[in-house]
């Protein structure tokens, strides 16, 4: 885990931290890190088909639209524009 | 009226007999509240005006001879379950403000009975941790002893009940989080069945280990919301067909000839001895019972943590990226998009979140992801085996619950990998899909309550309600104090 | 040097569901900013996806069309990124297991007949859009389009020009519309294509680096982008520079490309299975019973027509070209049974109506119903041919029956002698110097007299019951 990493996952992760903050964390996740990595040992590999948590095609739903939402109890934890959510001018 | 370990049944009586009406008797919850919450922190909201409201609601229907199992019960509700019209904010700073627009599955199942809601409790910030104290808005105390941790992340859920300042509550559990707090607390807590109970407006943390679960001053009072709430769900597909069932229907058989499973992983050295002790001490129990203890092995449980850890923070770090401040949560500032989601993320999560967040974009990120995730699933697969081994010969199994009590608060979690390891005794539950009870079955040197888990097969919730309250009919539960 | 274009498609195609692909909003296109969602869609805590048989269903029909193979075992993964129009910063897709793989679609293109090798289609869900306010320095963001269930269908790098691109996108067009899976409204964004091209020298085995043009939504978007690109691609190698890989837009207006910004700098889009979706496992039955109910595609259609109808080829391709017009040819053969005049009708008459505007096929005023049995009268000889024409128009104008016109304006044929005796004896009588060239020898004065009897007569008697009387009357003095 070095600095490089780890203002990588801030980069995915959409976080901030200040210079500080990332030596500490670089620090914590070192450690979490070290825990995490006791799986490698286990050797197996994975098969999703022997997962057991599929369902028949008759199980999934119906194609049946049911009546929406209404648009200002949608929109009611935010300041909407025109019934629209407001975000910083993205760039085309 | 004593509050303290009320069970539904007595306060179904009560109620049905007028002995106290659905107001008064909730009114007698929002008094204890008011007392009490102020020390124990259980609750982030208590929701006085909606709960006399359906109060008298539920009188209604209670004196037209029209009650159901819950009408007029009060309970609490833990913060990361969706409430319409009442503010849910996962304990955390994100969601300080947030009020759903909608009802969870189990909220309206509890709404069709005519519950009383007392008010959302308190957790770890989105419900990652076990000691409630990453809560942002209130980190709660174990009703035992004020300074110690109730455990989490249903620690609200676990304490107020414990404290009787609810009769019993819904928690939810992804790794633990029901039966640890539980444990600590001296209460009883279920995790369903995967599947069980339906997700839907549960705001979710791993999505293929959540599940909502009750916690009671019973195994019987679990079941008895168990049956209200389980059920399939058309918006959750990953809820289970099984049909309902009357989860105490096996309370009061006979347990002879039942075969108990302790698999030697759980009884090793990193458990307390005081622990190890106590859970064996009530396998002696059940022996006297008639039941059969077996020997068997859980070798894979080295690896569980951080099995559990690399799924749970990947799905978390895909489940929290919605919270950017547009729709809805702390929105913080900036010039572009990217700038402002950087800041309400930063600012509105707390620090093991965000440790969970860069965690689980660790494990799926290119080049670690088969090193990682995958072989995290590889691992799912083989807990799975060996659960299915054990279960061929034997018919539940006991562990402890947790492998200390409740342990001072600022004694172990501001340290990650010294909590993460505390949830071995819980994750491989959640690994494997199964159902798990968690009741106390002794007590510390120092008075602090120790939980025992039953772990089940699949959708057999009922054998281990039936196991819990046939351990509970003998056993005599030290109150708190509070 | 020859450099020789190398080219592969992703190919976005939105399915004709009822509701969403994973909640159940209404899947049609448009309506006001964000009421065409619910707390699923609007990607809400603690709300979960539930997929939409119907959208399996159309993907797996999709597949079988392009001859792809249909998995058995299929589930659905989280595409993380983060953008405004994606509101649970997650899109739900496939990746490891796609529901359809390994295909082919072959195309006639500038003459000559080539196989285009699909990778494979796999389903996924739609973002909403953004608008853009340039005074408020804000984008708004409307999630009505969020959750519309979409194919991608993902080609081999087999095209080499951009018509054999062009051939491609309107041949599986028309194939999704008339197995009713897509309804292939460019207009309205039904299908998308990236566009993928790199140059090399002919005969090398070494492609070179390509660029991607993303979202172009119409075929002759495709035509230019795809121009565009190599042109561009062209001048730089041989002026010695090299290509960047990377992700362009095509500006409509300049006709020309332009590197579009990325949506996550880190491009790392974390696929893992969706855990709140469970995989799917089909029965061979199943995909049988699915395959079964593909109707008929437009190149059967096609073949039908000529063989069965003796429609000519040309007008066969015409009718089949679009699915509407074929549909109503069908529907109109149902009700009066005569291919071939309905054929020749529709591709002269009614085609010409709908070219000029005065008719959308989306709207019809009328309908195959009493098509057919316009024809039907003209054929029977109820009304003339040409009065089959004025009917139409007025159908088209009124959606009127071709009864109720024909009544109003009097147009029927009728078997009135007195009326026709009476009109070609006025005419002649009205046009001495024709009568008198007639009868010197100038029989190409005929049709003038003709033409003076129907204009008159409007269609009331037949041409032939004309020509026969002004033919005798003229025999006769």
């Amino acid at each position: 885990m070095d600095i490089k990493t780890i203002e990588h996952l801030c980069n995915l992760s959409k976080l901030n931290y200040t210079d500080e903050g990332k030596q500490k964390v670089m620090a914590e996740m070192s450690e979490i890190i070290n825990l995490m990595d006791t799986v490698k040992e286990f050797d197996v590999v994975y098969d999703d088909t022997k997962d057991n948590n599929s369902i028949s095609y008759a199980e999934v739903r119906e194609d049946k639209a049911k009546p929406s939402f209404p648009t200002e109890k949608l929109l009611s934890n935010t300041k909407p524009s025109d019934n629209c959510y407001v975000v910083p001018k993205m760039v085309d | 009226m004593n509050l303290k370990e009320q069970t539904l049944d007595t306060l179904r009586g009560l109620l049905d007999t007028k002995k106290i009406s659905a107001p008064e008797l909730c009114g007698e919850y929002i008094k204890r509240i008011k007392e009490i919450n102020p020390e124990v922190l259980g609750y982030i909201t208590v929701t006085e005006d909606e709960a006399m409201k359906s109060a008298e609601q539920a009188q209604k229907l209670i004196d037209s001879g029209e009650a159901k199992p819950l009408t007029g019960i009060p309970l609490a509700i833990k913060d990361n379950i969706c409430t319409d019209g009442i503010k849910t904010t996962c304990a955390s700073k994100m969601l300080e403000d947030f009020v759903p627009p909608y009802d969870a599955c189990v909220i309206e199942k509890l709404k069709a009975e005519g519950y009383v809601i007392l008010g959302k409790t308190s957790m770890d910030e989105f419900a990652m941790g076990g000691s409630t104290q990453t809560s942002t808005f209130a980190k709660t105390k174990n009703p035992y002893d004020l300074t110690r941790v109730p455990g989490g992340s249903s620690g609200g859920s676990a304490a107020v009940v414990s404290a009787g300042i609810a009769p019993a509550a819904l928690g939810s559990d992804t790794g633990g989080s029901i039966r640890q707090p539980s444990s600590f607390c001296g209460v009883t807590g279920i995790k369903p069945t995967y599947g069980r109970v339906s997700r839907y407006g549960l705001i979710a943390f791993a999505s293929s280990l959540d599940q909502i679960g009750p916690i009671a001053n019973s195994a019987r009072d679990c079941g008895t919301l168990l049956n209200v709430i389980a059920g399939k769900d058309s918006r959750d597909a990953t809820s289970s067909t099984k049909p309902a069932e009357d989860f105490n229907a096996k309370i009061g058989q006979s347990i002879e000839g039942m075969k108990i499973a302790l698999p030697k992983e759980f009884y090793s050295d990193s458990t307390d001895d005081e622990v190890k002790t106590s859970v064996l001490a009530a396998a002696k129990k059940y022996e006297e019972m008639g039941a059969q203890l077996v020997d068997c092995s859980i070798s894979s449980l080295k690896y569980a943590v951080a099995a559990y850890y690399l799924v749970s923070s990947a799905e978390a770090a895909s489940n929290l990226s919605r919270f950017d401040g547009i729709k809805y949560g702390l929105r913080g500032e900036g010039r572009t998009f990217d700038e402002m989601i950087r800041d309400s993320r930063t600012r509105g999560f707390g620090d093991e979140v965000k440790r969970r967040i860069l965690l689980g974009n660790y494990a799926l990120s290119s080049g670690y992801y088969d090193a990682y995730y995958l072989k995290a699933l590889a691992l799912k697969q083989q807990i799975i085996k060996e659960y299915d081994e054990v279960f061929q010969k034997a018919d539940i199994i006991l562990t402890p619950t947790a492998p200390t009590v409740a342990y001072k608060i600022g004694e172990q979690e501001t340290d990650p990998v010294k909590m993460y390891l505390a949830d071995i005794c819980t994750v491989t539950v959640n690994i494997a899909s199964l159902p798990a009870i968690s009741t106390t079955c002794g007590y510390s040197a120092n008075n602090m309550p120790i939980g025992m888990s039953l772990i089940g097969r699949k959708f057999d919730e009922a054998t281990l309600i039936q196991a819990a309250d046939a351990f509970e009919a003998g056993f005599e539960k030290r109150p708190n104090n509070i | 040097m020859k450099l020789y274009p190398t080219i592969g498609l992703e190919i976005h195609a939105e399915l004709l569901t009822e509701s969403k692909v994973f909640c159940t909003c209404s899947a049609q296109f448009g309506g006001e900013p964000n009421s065409r969602c619910c707390p699923v869609c609007s990607g809400l805590p603690g709300t979960l996806p539930v997929l939409n048989r119907k959208a399996v269903e159309y993907i797996i029909k999709a597949g079988y069309i392009m001859n792809c193979e249909i998995s058995r075992f299929t589930k659905w993964d989280r595409k993380n990124y983060f953008y405004p129009d994606l509101p649970k910063a997650y899109q739900i897709s496939q990746m490891p297991r796609p529901v359809c793989l390994g295909g082919h679609v072959d195309i006639v293109s500038e003459g000559e007949e080539k196989t285009i090798r699909i990778n494979r289609i796999h389903l996924e869900e739609d973002a909403g859009k953004l608008v853009h306010d340039d005074t408020e320095r804000v984008s708004l963001a409307d999630y009505n389009r969020c959750g519309i269930p979409l194919i991608e269908i993902v080609t081999e790098p087999d095209f080499h020009s951009a018509a054999d691109v062009v051939a491609f996108f309107e041949k599986i067009r028309l194939m999704l519309q008339y197995a009713g899976v897509c309804d292939g409204k460019l207009e309205q964004g039904s299908m998308r294509c990236d566009v993928n091209i790199s140059l090399a020298e002919k005969g090398s085995d070494k492609l070179g680096t390509r660029t991607e043009v993303k979202n172009l939504n119409s075929t002759r978007a495709i035509q230019r982008a795809i121009e565009y690109e190599i042109y561009r691609q062209t001048e730089l190698i041989e002026n010695g520079e090299r290509v960047i890989q990377e992700t362009l837009h095509f500006n409509d207006a300049t006709g020309e490309t332009s590197s579009l910004r990325s949506k996550e700098d880190a491009h790392d889009y974390r696929y893992f299975p969706d855990p709140d979706i469970p995989p799917i496992v089909f029965t061979e039955e199943e995909l049988e019973a699915i395959r079964a109910d593909i109707p008929e595609m437009p190149q059967a259609r096609r073949e039908r027509y000529i063989n069965e109808y003796k429609i000519s080829p040309a007008d066969a391709a015409v009718l089949t070209d679009t699915k509407q017009i074929s549909d109503f040819f069908e529907d109109t053969i149902k009700v009066y049974n005569n291919p071939k005049p309905i054929a020749t009708f529709i591709v002269v008459e009614l085609m010409r109506r709908i070219n000029l505007g005065e008719l959308d096929m989306d709207n019809m005023p009328f309908t195959a119903a009493d098509f057919a049995r316009l024809i039907e009268l003209a054929e029977t000889g109820k009304i003339s041919k040409d009065n089959r024409k004025v009917i139409l128009r007025e159908m088209a104008d009124s959606g009127k029956s071709p009864d109720t016109v024909a009544d109003e304006q009097d147009l029927w044929i009728k078997e009135d002698n007195e009326l026709l005796e009476k009109t070609v004896n006025d005419v002649l009588a009205a046009n001495p110097k024709a009568v008198e060239q007639y009868r010197s020898g100038e029989t190409k004065v005929f049709g003038f007299l003709m033409g003076q009897c129907n204009k008159i007569l409007r269609g009331a008697a037949s041409p032939a019951a004309v020509k026969e009387m002004l033919e005798a009357k003229l025999k006769g003095i």
